[in-house]
């Protein structure tokens, strides 16, 4: 008689989420779901309303990732405009990106992930957590919250303060940067690659303490997709698709993201809110592909940055072809908060970034414009339609969280498979179960465009429906 | 971020009177009162912990989950003893936790509760919302005030 085990909420993840386990007589795990109990219902939302309000709107969706939303809008803007925005306006995109890319990353790593590697699995949950991070190592928690004020600090010099700054619009941005603000952000460098090294110590640690947990968080084969330049390096807002497979063989290059839709599809799962997108030529089972820090460096060849290059040489030689192992999400976050702190500190020298010229103008010459760009959680899309006065028809986003829902599913099953047995639940296999789909710093905010906030239930349930255990955590 | 009196408004903007607390804040910062300053923000996150730290004290603003009928109130804060940073937000208490253990001082602080009538999607408060944010702008004006007499 099959059973299941539900974990809901998840912790230290964001937005509302459940994790169902699927027991077999004997104990043995069978399958596993990641559900997402919020509702979306924002793409509705925005029918409408002029397409150059969306950089407006669409940074409200999530409160760790507004950036992404902002850009991916303002380029869906550009299209619909049908512009080729000024070099300097695109270089300053790319220099809050980047921001964006170090405070998000920083979040996920030091607040959310390394209490699991310094405090170990099995440590009380109580003190498993930033406090116990600080109690163990004070420095290194403070470093890390640090950290993610010097990717705020960009963020905000480019966007000024304001809660959720419209400073990409569709063409370009509304302001460029001052010498002030080139000089603040130039002397938080020195100390965020100190503490990204510190990270790195750390994590080469975790590595050699965790074989295990690398051979069983989310390690089997997928597809990789991501964006990269016309020479396959590592992109983080312009470029073209790419997709590997788990040899690091190319399925698919240099696919305009405009076309996304001939290449990915998207399912609805009864059980969840979360959409999942798939590889279309290959199915839904077999389409499963994943996005992020972990794919992006999957499906580039370099970085263009010497330290992060160094790092990613490294990377590619733990995997034969492609790197498979989610746990090693955590790896390719801190090797991207590198090559970004190593892109800021070169880009700040280009006199572009205070060029006045910011702005294309153009009234509406495309009915539908997509904006691809890279969110710290992958590949986002925003695709607008709109009438020739610029209404938005139809909205359709997909965000990272949702292209990694099946993957997610599948690390889920993978880690309960491995640490599962029987009924009982204890907390370091919770705990484990959870840490799957932390390795993806899934943000359910965005992929469900709800706001919410992610607490854990676990429930074992019979074949028959009835709930055998419940772990509840709020 | 200001060494006076800090108020940390935050809640989602699209959701209607979930973003009141942000709205307060950006009021107050646009007011220009010496000594106070306005920071609105999505919800609250770790970083907040350093310009905390630095606060005379901080009034944090939330929308209430007491119903469209609860009154603008303020309450006393303390960090919480043993906290949690369950997701990538957090509650006052662990902020303030946070500022305490991790930068070396948590201020003191007050959590402002404004009613809520609508948390649908939406860019505007409800008449509840509307009349909850001037309400509490006029608390917190007054509060400074009687802090800045003391």
């Amino acid at each position: 008689m099959a059973k299941r085990i539900v974990i809901d909420p998840v912790t230290r993840i964001e937005g509302h989420a459940k994790i169902s386990v699927y027991l077999d007589d004997d104990g043995n795990v069978t399958d596993a779901e990641f559900h997402v109990v919020e509702f979306r219902g924002f793409e509705k939302f925005c029918e409408g309303r002029p397409y150059s309000e969306m950089p407006g709107i669409t940074p409200r969706i999530c409160g760790i990732c507004p950036v992404s939303h902002l850009l991916a809008s303002a380029k869906a803007g550009d299209a619909i405009m049908a512009v080729a925005i000024p070099p300097a306006a695109d270089k300053l995109r790319r220099l809050m990106n980047l921001g964006q890319i170090v405070q998000s990353h920083a979040l996920s790593f030091f607040h959310l992930s390394a209490p699991d590697f310094l405090l170990g699995w099995d440590s009380p949950p109580a003190k498993r957590n930033i406090f116990g991070l600080i109690a163990a190592n004070a420095d290194l928690a403070r470093a890390g919250i640090r950290l993610r004020q010097f990717g705020q600090e960009i963020i905000e010099t480019l966007g000024g303060r304001k809660i959720h700054p419209a400073w990409a619009v569709p063409g370009g941005v509304r302001s460029g940067l001052t010498e002030e603000g080139r000089a603040r952000i130039r002397h938080w460098l020195p100390e965020a690659f100190a503490t990204t090294a510190t990270a790195f110590d750390l994590f080469r640690r975790t590595m050699a303490s965790c074989p295990e947990e690398i051979e069983s968080f989310g390690n089997f084969p997928s597809l990789f997709m991501g964006l990269v330049s016309s020479d396959g390096s590592w992109e983080h807002h312009g470029g073209r698709l790419r997709f590997t497979d788990s040899s690091g063989g190319l399925v698919a290059d240099q696919v305009d993201p405009a076309h996304y839709r001939d290449y990915i599809g998207e399912s609805a799962q009864e059980a969840s809110y979360l959409k999942s997108p798939y590889f279309k030529a290959l199915g839904l089972r077999a389409g499963m592909y994943r996005v992020g820090p972990l794919a992006r460096l999957n499906v580039c060849e370099r970085m263009n940055a010497p330290r992060a290059d160094l790092e990613l040489q490294a990377f590619k030689q733990m995997g034969r072809g492609a790197v498979t192992s989610s746990f090693l999400y955590h790896y390719a976050r801190l090797i991207e908060i590198l090559a970004a702190l190593e892109h800021i500190e070169r880009d700040l020298d280009d006199p572009d970034l205070f060029s006045a010229d910011l702005r294309a103008d153009a009234g509406v010459n495309n009915l539908r414009g997509v904006g691809a760009s890279e969110a710290p959680r992958g590949t986002l899309f925003h695709d607008y339609t709109v009438d020739r006065t610029g209404l938005l028809q139809k909205v359709n986003l997909i965000v990272a969280t949702g292209q990694n829902n099946l993957a997610m599913n599948r690390t889920v099953a993978q880690i309960a498979r491995h640490y599962v047995r029987g009924e009982t639940i204890p907390e370091p296999m919770l705990n484990r179960i959870e840490h799957g789909i932390r390795c993806f710093d899934p943000c359910l905010s965005c992929s469900t465009h709800a706001a919410g906030r992610m607490a854990l239930r676990l429930q074992l349930i019979g074949p028959d429906g009835s709930v055998r255990r419940e772990v509840v955590r709020d | 971020m200001t060494s006076g009196l800090l108020v940390i408004g935050y809640g989602n903007t699209l959701r209607s009177d979930d973003g009141v607390g942000a709205r307060v804040a950006e009021s107050i910062e646009d007011l220009g009162v010496p000594g106070m300053r306005g920071f609105a923000c999505p919800q609250l996150t770790p970083e907040l912990a350093d310009p905390v730290s630095r606060a005379a004290a901080v009034v944090f603003v939330d929308a209430s989950a007491e119903g469209p009928r609860a009154p603008v109130r303020m309450r006393r804060l303390e960090p919480a003893e043993s906290s949690r940073l369950l997701t990538h937000a957090a509650e006052p208490s662990t902020v303030l936790a946070l500022a305490r253990d991790a930068f070396g001082r948590a201020p003191e602080a007050w959590w402002l509760t404004v009613p809520a009538e609508d948390l649908g999607f939406g860019d505007r408060l409800s008449p509840v919302g509307r009349r909850g944010l001037k309400r509490a702008v006029e608390t917190l004006k007054a509060f400074h005030r009687g802090r800045s007499a003391e």
